[in-house]
């Protein structure tokens, strides 16, 4: 689904602009990760908890750090798959043009650590509830919030507001890695925010127990 | 106590879900080849204790100690010496049986090139060879359970815990899965919970009887029966004057009390239920002083059971008692002293004395 989504964009992108770059698709990439992501996520810990496969993972010698990164890395995993996955629209574009191949790399960076934050954010919310249509609507409103939040920055007078709206906003920093910009400020945000969203589920298993 | 080293340890563990306390104060060992019974009625806290031993969930006070760990700081440590089959078995549907015991093994710690033995003898133990590549959403019932115990066999692990392990197997399955646990208990211990009374008689060593999440008894279901020997009862039918027969019978050494009823279609033939002491012969005493005087029609002794055991330490205990004991301990002493009054005024009215209407008859009486 994400792939055939990607496709399309990257094809209609190309074709609207006629220009050899990857700008306008990973914007789309980044709305399509937003959809998708509360899919890939829902099931993390809702199956567990409604198959009663937690008590299992609970009685094995795990602790709660070990259960959230495994499913974690596993999500992780299946979103690099997916990344490798667009790698195939790269092959026209560098065959017919010249694109900017630092910039590429750097949208593709800035894809992959906007998608890891948000299965963790997913990751937290899938742990809160056995119902999975739940734990995906409760994520697809947050990590849309998130997306969205810079465009309050136009509504506010206040400089602290402005900046803060802008900070949290993830699709501002999305644009800095679509420009070509790895910014240690926008890799550390999204770092940041998985490292809350993991240690809030850890934490949260450890006070299930 | 067991005489055996103890393996699990429970000291005045409790556990609370906010205000409601769901385990009060339990102690109990489990020994090194040791199958104690766990018994209960629903609700009574039997799958909780579980869970805390097995490091699910956690004791809100008190301490478990498994092999030796402390499930309360030394948690991951404990779970590789404990096998656990939670009430429902927790199985991966999309996973094939080798793929879930596999994977099980794996995260139970078992050495790599050990896992093809391991699963091997879980599976010959738990009769699983004719399902070992089926999809485990394909499996029936019974092997789904058998499933669940194959994965708490793995590892070799010091601690089985069992939750009613033979739930929704056929007999011959029964059989055989008991035949497991108790080729598995002779050197490790083992804590099973079952409604069973029968399994629990069979295999284990001793039973616990729990209830209103308190330890009601502790002991080998010969130790229960002589626990409870005062209610031993012989019943016998006799064609006699009542009277005289209640003398005669009071005067048997080891009759301690008696009823005497109209026989339901024959007024002249009187049953008597005798309460008598647990020694032998006791019966053979009565016939003695009946039959030399009066027609004996039937003469029979009732040795108790593990059912009736179970029966009257869940029936006797003081579940009421305590919910009042509870409410009455926030009043002050003048309230507590009309308690009894309020309740015999409410049951005068035909109205039961439950608990919600008994808060409110302490709301009213604290205003």
């Amino acid at each position: 689904m994400f792939l055939l989504g990607t496709g399309y964009f990257f094809l209609y992108n190309i074709f609207l602009t006629g220009d050899a770059t990857m700008a306008e698709t990973f914007q789309n990439m980044g709305v399509l990760l937003l959809t998708l992501i509360p899919v890939v996520s829902m099931r993390l810990f809702s199956a567990e908890y409604s198959a009663r496969t937690m008590e299992l993972l609970l009685a094995l010698p795990l602790t709660p750090w070990q259960i959230v990164l495994g499913k974690y890395f596993g999500a992780v995993t299946m979103l690099l798959l997916m990344t490798v996955g667009t790698l195939i629209d790269l092959v026209p574009l560098y065959l017919f043009g010249t694109p900017e191949t630092t910039t590429v790399l750097s949208g593709y960076v800035g894809f992959v650590l906007l998608g890891m934050a948000c299965l963790a954010v997913g990751q937290f919310f899938s742990a809160l509830t056995q119902n999975q249509i739940v734990a995906a609507l409760i994520t697809a409103s947050v990590l849309l919030g998130f997306w969205f939040v810079g465009h309050l920055q136009n509504f506010q007078t206040s400089y602290v507001l402005r900046s803060l709206f802008g900070y949290l906003s993830f699709a501002l920093h999305f644009a800095d890695f679509i420009r070509g910009l790895v910014r240690t400020e926008a890799v550390t945000f999204y770092l940041v925010v998985g490292a809350i969203a993991l240690t809030l589920n850890a934490s949260y298993l450890q006070w299930r127990r | 106590m067991s005489s055996s080293p103890a393996v699990i340890v429970l000291e005045s563990v409790s556990k609370r879900y906010g205000s409601k306390a769901i385990i009060h104060d339990l102690s109990f060992t489990v020994g090194k080849g040791e199958i104690v019974g766990f018994l209960g009625p629903n609700g009574a806290g039997k799958t909780t204790t579980m869970r805390m031993i097995a490091g699910v969930t956690a004791a809100t006070f008190g301490r478990v100690t498994v092999a030796g760990y402390d499930m309360a700081t030394q948690n991951a440590d404990a779970a590789r010496q404990i096998g656990y089959l939670p009430e429902h078995p927790p199985l991966y549907d999309t996973l094939d049986v080798s793929a879930y015991l596999r994977f099980v093994a794996k995260v139970k710690g078992v050495r790599r090139a050990a896992i093809p033995v391991e699963l091997e003898r879980v599976t010959v133990a738990c009769r699983l060879e004719a399902v070992y590549r089926h999809e485990v959403y394909k499996l029936s019932r019974g092997y789904r359970q058998r499933l669940g115990l194959a994965q708490a066999l793995l590892g070799k692990p010091e601690v089985l815990l069992l939750d009613e392990p033979t739930a929704g197997l056929d007999p011959g399955q029964i059989q055989e899965t008991r035949e497991v646990i108790r080729s598995f208990g002779a050197d490790h211990a083992v804590l099973l919970s079952t409604h069973i009374l029968s399994e629990a008689t069979l295999i284990c060593r001793r039973v616990a009887i729990i209830n209103h999440g308190r330890l009601l008894a502790i002991d080998s279901p010969s130790g229960l029966e002589r626990a409870v020997e005062q209610t031993n009862r012989v019943t016998l039918q006799v064609t006699a004057p009542a009277q005289a027969l209640r003398e005669a019978l009071l005067s048997v050494e080891g009759v301690s009390s008696l009823e005497i009823h109209a026989s339901p279609g024959d007024h002249a033939v009187l049953t008597v239920d005798c309460q008598v002491d647990a020694r032998d012969g006791v019966e053979a005493l009565i016939a003695r002083a009946v039959a030399s005087r009066w027609d004996l029609h039937r003469l029979e002794r009732q040795q108790p059971t593990l059912e009736n055991i179970f029966l009257k330490y869940v029936k006797e205990a003081p579940s009421r008692g305590r919910r009042r004991e509870r409410h009455a301990g926030r009043l002050s002493e003048g309230v507590i002293d009309l308690l009894p009054l309020a309740d015999r005024l409410l049951r005068g009215r035909g109205v039961p004395l439950g608990d919600g209407l008994f808060l409110s008859v302490q709301h009213f009486l604290d205003r």
